[in-house]
């Protein structure tokens, strides 16, 4: 918890991320860029030895996910940079799935002295689990879970949805009002 | 007890009162979880009138420390209807939610929500 806390306030502080190389589509190329610019700052990559993209997507093959769907929500919201939402087809898969990823995890730090496991929601149903690994976060729905709460429209739908600021400071304009009155106004006194 | 705090998700209902803080002595702060029956409720939504459902506090208006020393406060008391388990009832959360979800385990929460203050 400590590594996702502080990984955060440095992503806060140093926001050099280069997003239009991660929307390009190629996953290897993006986290070789990220490596690279990150390099002076071992924390953050702390953040992505707890579980990296490629990685989840290898677990999620092995243990036969279905319809695996990898969002990058880098530049809608700066709490995470990807969202891996996977299918589970009964509750066992679902809790399997999860798992199979903490096992991943254990097995990639094994001989440390200390361990960072993801923190997992939602474990003791099988209906919706959340494994949160720093800037990776992957949601392990069934069906009938992911039809309805349809995590790929709120996400996918998201920059679309931008407030209007310029019509905002065209409201705070002050307006003097014109005196049609007979009465003259109270500072010309 | 006795809060009456607003639905900020779309399970159907409007206003919950507060009934139970499920930790601490003083009463549920920003990110606790609460038992809570439903006062007001759209007419066909999940959720009745009458009603007993737990929810999460995600704004309050009192104001909470961060571990930087900064507080964050909000204008009203929202709360999030969730099921025993922490599933959110609803699918959509509305308004901004504060980063406090994070480490009190409800990711759940913040993936639905439209903003993170």
């Amino acid at each position: 918890m400590w590594a996702t806390l502080r990984s955060r306030y440095l992503h806060l502080s140093a926001k050099t991320l280069p997003s239009s190389s991660l929307t390009n589509g190629s996953w290897k190329l993006g986290f070789s860029g990220l490596n690279q610019t990150f390099s002076s700052s071992t924390v953050e990559r702390r953040s992505n030895e707890l579980l990296s993209l490629q990685e989840v997507e290898k677990v999620l093959s092995d243990v036969r996910a279905d319809d695996v769907a990898v969002v990058p929500v880098g530049n809608q919201c700066d709490w995470a940079d990807f969202m891996v939402i996977a299918t589970g087809r009964s509750q066992w898969h679902v809790k399997n799935i999860a798992q199979a990823l903490i096992y991943k995890v254990k097995q990639k730090q094994k001989g440390a002295k200390r361990m960072v496991l993801p923190s997992v929601q939602g474990q003791e149903t099988g209906k919706w689990i959340v494994i949160d690994s720093g800037r990776v976060i992957v949601h392990a729905l069934d069906e009938k879970a992911r039809a309805y709460y349809n995590l790929e429209n709120l996400w996918t739908a998201k920059p679309a949805q931008k407030e209007p600021v310029e019509e905002l400071t065209k409201v705070f304009v002050k307006v003097r009002c014109i005196n049609n009155s007979k009465k003259p106004a109270q500072g010309s006194d | 007890m006795r809060t009456v705090l607003k639905v900020v998700d779309n399970s159907g209902a409007k206003k919950v009162m507060c009934i139970q803080a499920l930790k601490g002595k003083k009463g549920a702060r920003l990110g606790d979880t609460i038992i809570a029956s439903v006062k007001e409720a759209m007419p066909n939504g999940k959720v009745k009138k009458g009603k007993v459902v737990y929810g999460v506090v995600v704004r309050a208006a009192m104001q909470r420390g961060r571990c930087d020393g900064s507080e964050v406060k909000f204008d009203d008391n929202a709360v999030v209807l969730v099921d025993k388990q922490g599933q959110p009832i609803g699918t959509r959360v509305f308004g901004p939610v504060p980063h406090e979800l994070r480490q009190k385990k409800h990711v759940k929460i913040l993936t639905l929500a439209e903003h993170i203050a």
